[in-house]
């Protein structure tokens, strides 16, 4: 319905500063996830959105509308709550009812429109309960029930699956995801739990200490990580980081760890040389690039020793002792090992990212 | 502490106990309720049957106490003669007047202390509940010139206001309690949903209703049962129970009958609140240091 | 999406040096140390403000006025009937060293509050402990409450009416038991206090209660089990476990009811006046006596302000304590109400 528009907003609670300097934009009808820890200033960013909260500094756009001033009732826009923050004394029906009311619909369309959105939500045979007698499903249906029912023109979530019991998540995701779709209205989703992020949204804004860290797409975020930071928040289990040298060998340019060296191939080298390499980086692989034997010369690279496996049904975690540093593998199921069995490993070279050791900032 | 269930077993000091607790229970029950029955029963007795007194050590005696013809003279006394109707309606109107005013402006004060951050703020509600635990004796004289300066002794108005000066302290901090237990977040909702911020306060107003309603009767029974303030503010034309019952003490002629059924009067309503809002008691008296 | 590289704001550094130097953060974090060009107006805050205007307002009124009022009159000799005030150098303060009346109110106060105390926690604690584990306890507290609900000046009366010498039962029944000589108990300067604190135990003893019930509501019924499981009998148990919880609640309970001794008089009043002889002679009725009695404002305003501070003290005493079992609420994470 409506782009927002985050313009160099900041956010202080007195002296400190929980959103800085943050930018971002969320085009018509698309889906955002905001993403990050709990402190990271998400929650704070929704509720400047939302009018709740005062915006310090900068400036935010739904539109070509300034609604810095704004109070909420005229920003036009629908909110769940961690909490639900249900009216305890109203029945479903009445919750859902209410922003209706507010603007003055009549009786027989708010009907129309309460029952349409609790049909959508399996709901309506709870309409006449009050939220004491909801289960937390229920009562977090009831509270995107009251959102839905009219057509804002943003939706703003704050973390509203949070306290569902996992499968039920599970499911409510599905859902959230379909219905956003069907409705078609710009969406604001905060929430710490990437699977959410990377599941539902057509774009993530990773923030950490109320700094944006990276803004793209899921498979941006996760197949190119803007810094260390988000490398290693994103993604499960998460990425393993080894402190490596570059140097300039005959072979071309390598990664040097005291275990192993990688070969870089043309397009590496040329980001590299680009971004002004440093000496000393930091090597990242996720646990799923990188390959695992068992057994002394079973046929990989790098020689190294288990540490401990961790079966997973298909799938096997194997932790390996690399010299000082241990690694995070992720495999196909196999036999178990014990601890100190020796086994090789293989890096896929062109599947590895390299961080700056002195601040973190991605090569690739 | 559900002690009770905890596994006992009976032992000899266990039912020793047992009757020295039924014992001591039924000491104080009768101690607790033997002056307010002398003052029902002699509130219908002739003076003559009041002032009978059994010899000293005369144990038997003591059926004295029920042997009387009762009588409703002494109540007939106060209203028809000596005008307890409109004292009691003054009672009335200046206790609920200043319970409403408190807690109208109490509940606005509150709320917005409960909602809104600012330095200095615990030192404004110290200072608040610091104007109800004055003594009233020490700030009598001032308030006494402030009034009469006003044109407010000797009138409701004044009586109603001089009420709300330990009322309302008492209805911001209590009412703040009660704000503080509603989550902001259904207002935060409310707004999104459309309200303005005034009809969000309404939306939540259900919420503490129970609340406000036990502390509107709270504030009626401190402004009925007070004395000083009545008999000195309200002294000529805003005279109350406590104040006109006071005055049936002459010196020379201690109306007594009189004395025991205008304590009636004053004591029965309150008695009948007190039932009605026991749960909230605790809270109130201990001005909301103490909830059950 | 198009803009996918850390929007960093014009020509301004994206990481900062400290970012590898701070070893508690962790580490490749992009981070923002330079502070926002201008601030956007601060939010109206008028709404809340209006609505504490009218209290506020008010309460100053009926409370700094009168402050400055007596601070003012305490420093005069206050004119009588249109009279001028006239400034008498601290006087009325000066001469508390020799007023026997004033040091005598200040020691017979402390000494009637402190019996009323020992007196009404006592009791007050004893049928908590019994009433808690009573199945009656509902029933029971509604009875032992209703002396609270009594206008203290009405209930004075009636306890004047018990003690009289001539025809008050309660006269008859102290003499009967042999405790009491032929004097009535408010005529004999020796024994005025007690019928005083008496009357004090009738009526508020039930606070006593009602707060230690609510107390002992919140003791953990799991601390109560394990101390049991140690081999713990009923009293030790009380002693080490529900004690220690119930304790803030008697402190205000305690401290509450100082306060208003402090504050109502009017049962005093009604029953000694001060008599016989000075006996009952506590500072706010010889207060009420200056300054409503003998119109002596400007003594009376000192004397009131002496009462004031002491109040005050207490007060923040108090306040302080509040914080307490407000914490221990949400500690417990009980439900309230």
């Amino acid at each position: 319905m409506v782009e927002v528009n985050i313009q160099s907003v900041w956010k202080y609670y007195g002296k400190t500063a929980a959103v800085k300097d943050l930018n971002l934009k969320c085009p018509e009808n698309s889906f955002l996830a905001i993403l990050g820890p709990s402190g990271c200033g998400k929650s704070s960013t929704l509720r400047m959105l939302a009018g709740l909260e005062h915006i310090s500094a900068g400036e935010i756009f739904f539109g070509a509308v300034r609604v810095n001033q704004l109070p909420p009732k005229e920003r036009d826009i629908a909110m769940v709550f961690e909490n639900y923050a249900l009216y305890p004394h109203k029945t479903v029906f009445e919750n859902m009812a209410n922003p209706l009311r507010l603007r003055n619909v009549n009786r027989e369309e708010i009907d129309k429109r309460v029952r349409r959105a609790a049909e959508l939500l399996q709901i309506d045979m709870l309409l006449d309960r009050k939220p004491m007698q909801l289960s937390g499903g229920q009562k977090q249906r009831t509270a995107i029930g009251r959102a839905i029912v009219r057509e804002p023109k943003v939706f703003l979530f704050d973390e509203p699956i949070a306290h569902l019991d996992a499968k039920l998540r599970a499911h409510m995701r599905g859902e959230l995801k379909h219905l956003q779709r069907r409705l078609e209205t710009t969406t604001i989703y905060v929430t710490h739990d990437q699977l959410e992020a990377m599941s539902m949204a057509d774009s993530i804004a990773v923030m950490h200490e109320g700094v944006l860290q990276q803004f793209g797409t899921p498979s941006d975020i996760y197949n190119h990580p803007a810094n260390e930071w988000v490398a290693g928040f994103v993604g499960e289990p998460p990425m393993n980081f080894l402190n490596c040298r570059i140097e300039q060998g005959t072979s071309g340019v390598a990664v040097v760890h005291p275990s192993f060296r990688l070969i870089l191939n043309d397009v590496q080298r040329r980001l590299l040389e680009e971004k002004g390499a440093e000496v000393e980086v930091r090597l990242g692989a996720r646990p799923d690039t990188i390959a695992y034997r068992p057994g002394a010369n079973s046929g990989l690279d790098v020689p190294a020793k288990v540490y401990v496996t961790e079966p997973l049904g298909g799938d096997m975690i194997v932790e390996v002792q690399l010299g000082a540093d241990r690694l995070t593998v992720k495999t196909k199921i196999g036999p178990s090992a014990n601890l100190d069995d020796p086994c090789t490993i293989g890096f896929d070279a062109s599947r590895v990212h390299l961080f700056a050791a002195s601040n973190g900032i991605a090569y690739f | 502490m559900a002690s009770r269930e905890i596994a006992q077993y009976p032992t000899a000091t266990r039912r020793v106990l047992g009757v020295a607790t039924i014992l001591f229970v039924a000491f104080y029950l009768i101690w607790t309720l033997l002056p307010l029955l002398i003052m029902f029963l002699s509130s219908f007795k002739d003076l003559l049957d009041a002032f009978q007194l059994p010899a000293t050590g005369d144990w038997g005696g003591a059926a004295l106490l029920f042997t009387f013809e009762p009588t409703t003279k002494h109540y007939q006394n106060l209203f028809l003669d000596l005008n307890f109707g409109t004292y009691l309606g003054n009672s009335l109107i200046a206790s609920l007047g200043s319970a409403l005013v408190s807690v109208v402006l109490g509940s606005t004060a509150a709320y917005a202390l409960s909602r809104l951050d600012f330095r200095g703020k615990n030192d404004l509600f110290f200072w608040i509940i610091s104007t109800r635990m004055a003594p009233v004796v020490a700030v009598l004289v001032p308030l006494y010139a402030i009034f009469r300066s006003l044109d407010l002794i000797g009138t409701l108005p004044g009586l109603i206001l001089a009420y709300t000066t330990f009322n309302l302290p008492f209805a911001i901090w209590i009412l703040k309690g009660f704000f503080d237990n509603v989550p902001y977040a259904i207002e935060e909702a409310a707004m999104c949903d459309g309200s303005t911020r005034l009809q969000a306060l309404r939306m939540i107003m259900p919420l503490v209703a129970p609340g406000i309603g036990a502390f509107i009767v709270l504030c009626v029974l401190f402004g009925w049962n007070d004395y000083l303030f009545s008999s000195i503010i309200g002294s000529g034309g805003a005279k109350t129970l406590p104040a006109a019952t006071i005055a049936l003490v002459q010196p020379q002629n201690i109306q007594w009958g009189s004395i025991m059924a205008a304590g009636a009067v004053t004591t029965v309503p309150m008695l009948f609140l007190g039932v009605l809002i026991r749960r909230y008691l605790v809270a109130g008296l201990t001005m909301g240091a103490v909830r059950e | 999406m198009t803009d996918q590289a850390i929007n960093t704001g014009a020509g301004r550094p994206a990481v900062s040096p400290q970012a590898v130097v701070d070893a508690a953060r962790p580490t490749g974090v992009r981070q923002i140390d330079y502070r926002p060009d201008a601030f956007n107006p601060a939010p109206s805050r008028r709404f809340y403000f209006l609505m504490m205007t009218p209290s506020i307002v008010l309460l100053a009124g009926i409370s700094i006025y009168p402050f400055i009022w007596l601070i003012y009159m305490s420093l005069h000799t206050v004119g009588e009937a249109g009279q001028p005030d006239v400034w008498n150098d601290f006087k009325n303060f000066t001469r508390f060293a020799t007023d026997g009346k004033f040091q005598n109110g200040w020691l017979l106060l402390i000494k009637y509050s402190a019996m009323c105390m020992v007196l009404e926690v006592g009791l007050g604690v004893l049928l908590a402990v019994i009433l808690n584990r009573s199945k009656l306890e509902k029933f029971l507290v509604t009875i032992i409450l209703m002396p609270m609900m009594m206008a203290p000046i009405i209930a004075g009366l009636v306890w004047l009416f018990l003690y009289n010498g001539a025809f008050g039962w309660y006269h008859w029944l102290l003499q009967s038991i042999g405790i009491l000589g032929p004097t009535s108990v408010l005529g004999d300067s020796d024994i005025a206090m007690f019928g005083l604190v008496a009357v004090d135990v009738w009526q508020w003893t039930p606070l006593i209660t009602l707060i230690t019930l609510a107390g002992l509501k919140r003791v953990p019924q799991d601390q109560l089990e394990a101390n049991m499981v140690d081999g713990a009998g009923p009293l030790r148990n009380f002693i080490s476990v529900a004690l220690p919880n119930i304790y803030p609640f008697l402190l205000i309970a305690v401290l509450l009811r100082f306060m208003d001794n402090f504050r109502f008089i009017d049962a005093i009043l009604i029953l000694t006046g001060g008599g016989p002889a000075d006996a009952t002679n506590m500072l706010p009725v010889y207060l009420f006596d200056v300054s409503f009695q003998y119109f002596k404002l400007g003594r009376g305003a000192a004397v009131a302000l002496t009462l004031l501070l002491v109040t005050i003290v207490l007060g923040m005493v108090l306040v302080k304590l509040f914080e307490d079992p407000r914490r221990k609420i949400k500690v417990h994470g009980r439900e309230e109400g």
